[in-house]
């Protein structure tokens, strides 16, 4: 294999230099517990507190220690989840979200059906929005949290965040989005958008895997999930990860920074290959918000064949792309997302979920457009369905 | 996730396509489930099965082991054929994973059809 091209940004992404720059002399040269009392600690603590600045400055929180650092976006979720749920077990046991939602909020909420809360989950339209009637209609006296993701991430969807939070608080519910894929890619203000607690994650944004945050504004309550120390203002046990705290600090930065220029390279990377895969491809559609999306991600549906076979033809000339989430693809399950939108088997079967980076070459594109064009071809030769047989 | 041997087979297969004068069609699987496996058979006068092609909507196992099938049913009688398991083609497979057993099944089942139809075929003549 020579040629590789990488489409599935949203699954990770590679660390920036400017990054790993940031991280690198925390790996040896200050390398104290930035929990310690001494001046090694208080140098590691200083690089940890300049890293929350910048992501509470990003998306405008009050205080920097509204910030929590966790081990990415999953326990972020999950802590958020199970963590406020208990916290205001007292108040009520039902939950609101959406049915779209990422498997760490989804298997969270399913942890306390367990425990005997009550979890509504949300339709949503084909476009994979959240309808506000609905969500009216869910709230109960004993609704204590609602949570509904920021940016799809097989969909790239943008829900009416503000208008959601709004509403919960009308009723005097927690508010907590999944904004996994939304930092860089749209403008997350949490003042402005009235959010209580929000989920971000570092290699989404190319800074590196296994960190992530909590926001939480003060005066929410949460219980902790992880247990054990006194870090994260006694929230979130465990030693920081300080290499990782501060690149995720610094893409970040880098990200709300950059995030204009970003988006408009993205959006013509992503409406040439739209055109070209629509001009050489039939029976090919986009899944998702016509406009109402980022620019990042594009899912479309091929008909008459298999995401996995296709993925898989796709990955042996080079072409790395993904059927919707990877911790999806690895027993490849038909996407609840896009069942969730009510697209018939055939699209979800044949959907393909396609992320770019922004300096990715035209020629690389090309490239990756004429090979899907080639698989797909190769696909529907073999395939027991047909175009006659369709309708 | 799948063993090489198994990739390979899903890369090029060997049994792939339509079959001009087959006298034997089987169909089976659904949307549903996601895999739709299609068998053709040419049989001869003696009812060996000369020629068998394959036509899958479906995933890596799916293609992969309906061109396993087409190899386990050339130069077979239809009897034999019919005796053809899920589990034999997921032998031949090697390291099919858990989750992906039931696509023989699927297989199967299109062989079974194709033989039926074969026999039918005849009968009316």
């Amino acid at each position: 294999m020579e040629r590789k091209v990488y489409l599935d940004n949203a699954a990770t992404t590679y660390v920036s230099s400017e990054v790993l720059s940031e991280m690198l002399p925390c790996f040896n040269a200050i390398y104290g517990n930035s929990n310690s009392v001494h001046a090694f600690g208080r140098e590691a603590s200083a690089i940890v507190d300049r890293a929350r600045d910048r992501i509470a400055h990003a998306i405008n929180a009050e205080k920097a220690n509204e910030i929590y650092f966790t081990s990415g976006g999953t326990e972020a979720d999950n802590w958020a989840i199970i963590g406020l749920a208990h916290a205001y077990a007292n108040k009520g046991k039902h939950i609101i979200t959406s049915k779209i939602e990422h498997h760490a909020v989804l298997d969270a909420c399913k942890k306390l059906e367990e425990e005997g809360y009550e979890v509504t989950y949300l339709n949503v339209d084909s476009t994979g929005l959240v309808n506000m009637v609905d969500l009216i209609h869910a709230i109960r006296k004993d609704t204590t949290l609602i949570s509904v993701m920021a940016v799809n991430n097989e969909v790239g969807t943008i829900q009416n965040i503000k208008a959601i939070a709004k509403i919960a608080h009308d009723y005097d519910i927690v508010f907590h989005t999944d904004a996994v894929q939304a930092i860089g890619a749209i403008r997350l203000d949490v003042k402005d958008m009235e959010i209580d607690a929000m989920t971000m994650s570092a290699h989404k944004i190319n800074g590196p895997k296994g960190v992530g945050c909590l926001y939480l504004k003060n005066g929410i309550k949460i219980e902790p999930l992880v247990v054990g120390g006194s870090q994260e203002r006694g929230l979130r046990g465990g030693t920081l990860n300080v290499p990782a705290v501060a690149g995720f600090g610094k893409a970040v930065e880098i990200a709300v920074r950059d995030i204009v220029v970003n988006q408009q390279k993205l959006r013509s990377i992503r409406e040439y290959f739209v055109r070209e895969v629509l001009g050489k491809i039939d029976y090919v559609t986009v899944n998702g918000h016509s406009h109402q999306k980022v620019n990042g991600i594009l899912n479309l549906s091929f008909e008459m064949v298999d995401n996995e076979s296709l993925l898989m033809l796709l990955d042996m000339e080079g072409v790395a792309v993904s059927t919707g989430s990877a911790c999806t693809s690895n027993s490849i399950e038909p996407s609840h997302v896009l069942k969730a939108m009510g697209l018939d088997e055939q699209a979800v079967n044949g959907s393909i979920r396609f992320s770019f980076g922004k300096n990715i070459s035209k020629s690389d594109i090309d490239y990756a457009v004429e090979t899907l064009v080639k698989v797909v071809e190769r696909l529907r030769s073999m395939s027991a369905l047909t175009k006659a047989g369709r309708k | 996730m799948y063993s090489n041997e198994i990739l390979e087979r899903f890369k090029n297969p060997e049994n792939v396509g339509g079959l001009r004068g087959a006298n034997g069609t089987g169909k089976a699987g659904d949307l549903d489930c996601g895999e739709i496996v299609k068998i053709y058979i040419l049989v001869d006068e003696n009812e060996v099965i000369k020629t068998a092609r394959f036509k899958t909507y479906g995933g890596v196992i799916a293609i992969a082991g309906s061109d396993v099938a087409c190899d386990l049913l050339t130069d077979t009688t239809v009897e034999d054929a019919l005796k053809i398991t899920a589990q034999e083609i997921n032998e031949k497979l090697e390291d099919v994973p858990e989750n992906k057993l039931f696509v023989a099944g699927i297989i199967e089942e299109a062989i079974k059809n194709a033989v039926e139809d074969y026999y039918k075929k005849q009968d009316k003549e």
